[in-house]
């Protein structure tokens, strides 16, 4: 190529990824309007706690946490992180907060500190319509689909063994729920609201669900590294006010929630 | 006698390149016929689209009675009556010299092995390597992998066998055993063609001589005139440099 | 840090992980067997003169190298072998997914193998008599299968570490139960160190086994 060919196509090259680069603005989902501005780790694949809408995320999480923001005087940054690396990021900084349909457990505890609880959840056994499941026991030597790490997975993996080559454990809750769709697990178990959205969104003719009466009552908190006093009482602060002052119930209410 | 091979203005081009020009001959039964020219003649050219490893852009060949321009002629056919000996010998690599000849007969003859290995060991004897038979390619000189090339192509029983300067690719003190191997054949009645720079061969061996020099015969004529009476200016050029 | 090793969390899932290891090693063996068949036929069906001929596996080629193995994975079981088959299980799909990937690269391994070999063989096998067929399986493919041990040996070590992908379909190999180690103990070094250690192993004694065919059968 000619000097000034190559000259003419290197300058157009770096012109166009210089405009592709102002043009990524990346539209963050913000909330809260004054105070300092932590950043929140929430897997956008849970609705509808919370998922992708275009680069947004939107989801029950997101508008608690926003009122709760309001409320308590800060601000907030959520960004998409996976859901097998997001207590990590928050160990190491790289969040503040986690806010990801999170079940407060006694062995979670150990490690990390929650707030308040704001929404109350159990988990749900979905199958596909007429396979008559109505306990956790009824469900033995079936094919289990999970989503990894979740209580639901500790739910089937204490019933009948961790290590039961029947439990097929899966990255996120929409791949668990699409090996059902496809006919290959028998049944998946995952946080009732995750699921019953998804029957609604896919047929609600075609699967049945039951709550089996044995499933303790969940609470789900927004989760800080151990030990961040200062941010846990900005969260808890906030939550008292939208639970007082009826937001709570009002954000409830929108999803179609009975908490 | 009957002709073996006849052509009939026989041109071939590679793309824009016209390497044949119009080359009109005939081959007769037991015909030793040596084909000489200076390098990008034309020579091999033409000597391949005999058996069609190149095939033809206009003219006629005939091969024992097949035209192999036909689109209906069957060519494995023909190159089973038609055996190659070529200049860098072409062995198999793989299989030992004894299974190198057999392959033929056997995979399109349909003999069976025992058959096989007797005539493959006659074929040895014939060219002098019998003790030779279970060697592999590799582990003989290049005159000895000439001479296995030549029994393999006499494997099939060919009526003409085709040679592509089969001592060109040889050191000097290992023409001789092949050039014997090709005169015993010739003695014998085989059909040859044989494109070749021994111009002794030629003159010794050959019944008649074809000069190629740019895509077309410029000369032919029996070795006793062709060499002491050359017939135009370009041979005697030729001659006088090889020779 | 030595002292901080879990090894009574390692000691719980060591059994899984070699149950991993065992399937691991059989989805990579049948892969590669598949694939070499896969890639034996695209291979010649590549190098065949009628273009029509030529279309199928140039198409299935390129589509196979050009897209990623992770998302040819994910597409094979949630999305092809449903509509085809319906319900089916991810070892399968798993091994069709791998199958078809390997048999793409294997193909152009098969096709740079054959057109290795020096032309004067094919002409002295033609020139015999033999036809294309016969001049392929008894002069070329013996000859053009030795120099393809070494780049088939390295497509299988590559199966081996891409297997790794099949996790996210929850066939139960190596790495699957890695991320249940550290999904449920939330130990990162002791889970995914040791399943990569684990591979290393698998890699080198895999390497070693071609290293030997090759010197068996190698190159003429």
């Amino acid at each position: 190529m000619k000097k000034r060919t190559k000259r003419l196509v290197a300058g157009w090259v770096v012109a166009g990824l210089c405009m592709t680069a102002l043009g990524c603005g990346t539209s963050e989902t913000t909330g809260g309007t004054s105070g300092p501005t932590y950043t929140v780790g929430t897997d956008a694949s849970y609705a509808p706690f919370e998922s992708m809408k275009g680069d947004q995320i939107e989801g029950f999480d997101i508008d608690v946490l926003n009122a709760t923001a309001e409320a308590g005087g800060f601000q907030v940054t959520y960004k998409n992180t996976s859901w097998e690396g997001i207590f990590l990021a928050l160990n190491n900084g790289e969040r503040d907060l986690v806010a990801s349909a999170v079940t407060i457990t006694a062995e979670r505890q150990k490690t990390f500190d929650f707030s308040a609880p704001y929404f109350e959840a159990t988990q749900m056994i979905v199958a596909k319509q007429g396979a008559g499941f109505r306990s956790i026991q009824d469900l033995k030597g079936k094919k289990i689909a999970v989503q990894i790490s979740t209580t639901g997975d500790t739910v089937v993996s204490e019933a009948f063994g961790k290590d039961n080559a029947n439990i097929k454990r899966f990255e996120s809750m929409p791949l668990a729920l699409l090996e059902l769709k496809n006919g290959n697990v028998d049944a998946a178990v995952g946080d009732n609201g995750v699921v019953l959205e998804y029957v609604k969104n896919n047929g609600q003719g075609s699967f049945e669900t039951v709550v089996d009466t044995s499933f303790a009552k969940e609470s789900y908190g927004f989760v800080v590294k151990k030990g961040n006093a200062e941010l846990l009482d900005k969260i808890n602060a906030g939550l008292k006010k939208i639970k007082e002052n009826g937001k709570l119930a009002e954000i409830n209410k929108k999803y179609g929630f009975q908490n | 006698m009957s002709e073996v091979i006849q052509v009939r203005n026989l041109c071939k081009s590679f793309g824009a390149l016209d390497v044949l020009k119009g080359i009109t001959c005939t081959i007769q039964e037991r015909e030793v016929v040596c084909v000489i020219g200076p390098s990008g003649s034309g020579k091999s050219t033409f000597l391949r689209c005999l058996n069609l490893l190149e095939d033809v852009t206009s003219g006629e060949v005939v091969v024992l009675g097949q035209p192999l321009t036909d689109q209906r002629t069957d060519i494995n056919a023909i190159r089973r009556e038609v055996g190659m000996v070529f200049q860098r010998f072409h062995l198999f690599p793989h299989l030992t010299v004894l299974a190198n000849i057999m392959l033929a007969p056997r995979k399109v003859r349909q003999q069976d092995k025992a058959a096989a290995e007797q005539h493959a060991l006659l074929l040895l004897d014939k060219v002098g390597l019998r003790d030779k038979s279970n060697a592999y390619p590799h582990q003989l000189s290049g005159g000895q992998q000439q001479r296995v090339a030549i029994a393999r192509a006499l494997a099939m029983q060919p009526k003409v066998l085709l040679f592509d300067e089969p001592t060109s690719a040889l050191d000097p003190e290992m023409v001789g055993e092949v050039l014997d191997v090709m005169r015993a054949l010739a003695r014998e009645g085989m059909t040859m063609v044989v494109v070749t720079h021994e111009m002794g061969f030629a003159r010794e061996v050959g019944d008649r001589v074809l000069f190629i020099d740019q895509g077309v015969i410029v000369a032919e004529g029996p070795p006793e005139t062709f060499f002491a009476q050359p017939e135009n200016e370009r041979l005697r050029a030729f001659l006088s440099k090889v020779l | 840090m030595v002292d901080n090793i879990r090894w009574d969390a390692l000691a719980e899932w060591w059994p899984q992980f070699l149950q991993g290891a065992v399937t691991t090693v059989e989805i990579t063996v049948v892969a590669v067997v598949c694939g070499t068949l896969l890639g034996l036929f695209a291979g010649l069906g590549r190098l065949a003169r009628h273009p029509l001929v030529r279309l199928v596996p140039n198409l299935y080629v390129t589509f196979m190298r050009g897209t990623p193995l992770f998302v040819q994975i994910l597409l094979m079981h949630y999305a092809v072998m449903p509509a085809l088959f319906g319900s089916n299980s991810a070892i399968v799909n798993g091994i069709i997914a791998l199958s078809l990937n390997a048999g793409a690269y294997i193909a152009e391994i098969v096709r740079a193998g054959i057109q290795s070999i020096d032309p004067g063989q094919r002409e002295a096998g033609r020139s015999l008599g033999l036809t294309q067929a016969q001049t392929m399986r008894h002069i070329i493919l013996p000859q053009a299968f030795r120099r393809m041990l070494p780049p088939l040996g390295n497509e299988a070590i590559m199966l081996l570490k891409d297997s790794s992908l099949c996790a996210a379909i929850a066939l139960p190999e190596i790495t699957y139960y890695a991320k249940a180690m550290q999904g449920s103990t939330y130990l990162v070094w002791e889970s995914f160190l040791s399943v990569a250690l684990l591979y290393l192993v698998l890699t080198i004694l895999c390497e070693r086994l071609v290293r030997l065919l090759e010197r068996r059968y190698g190159t003429v």
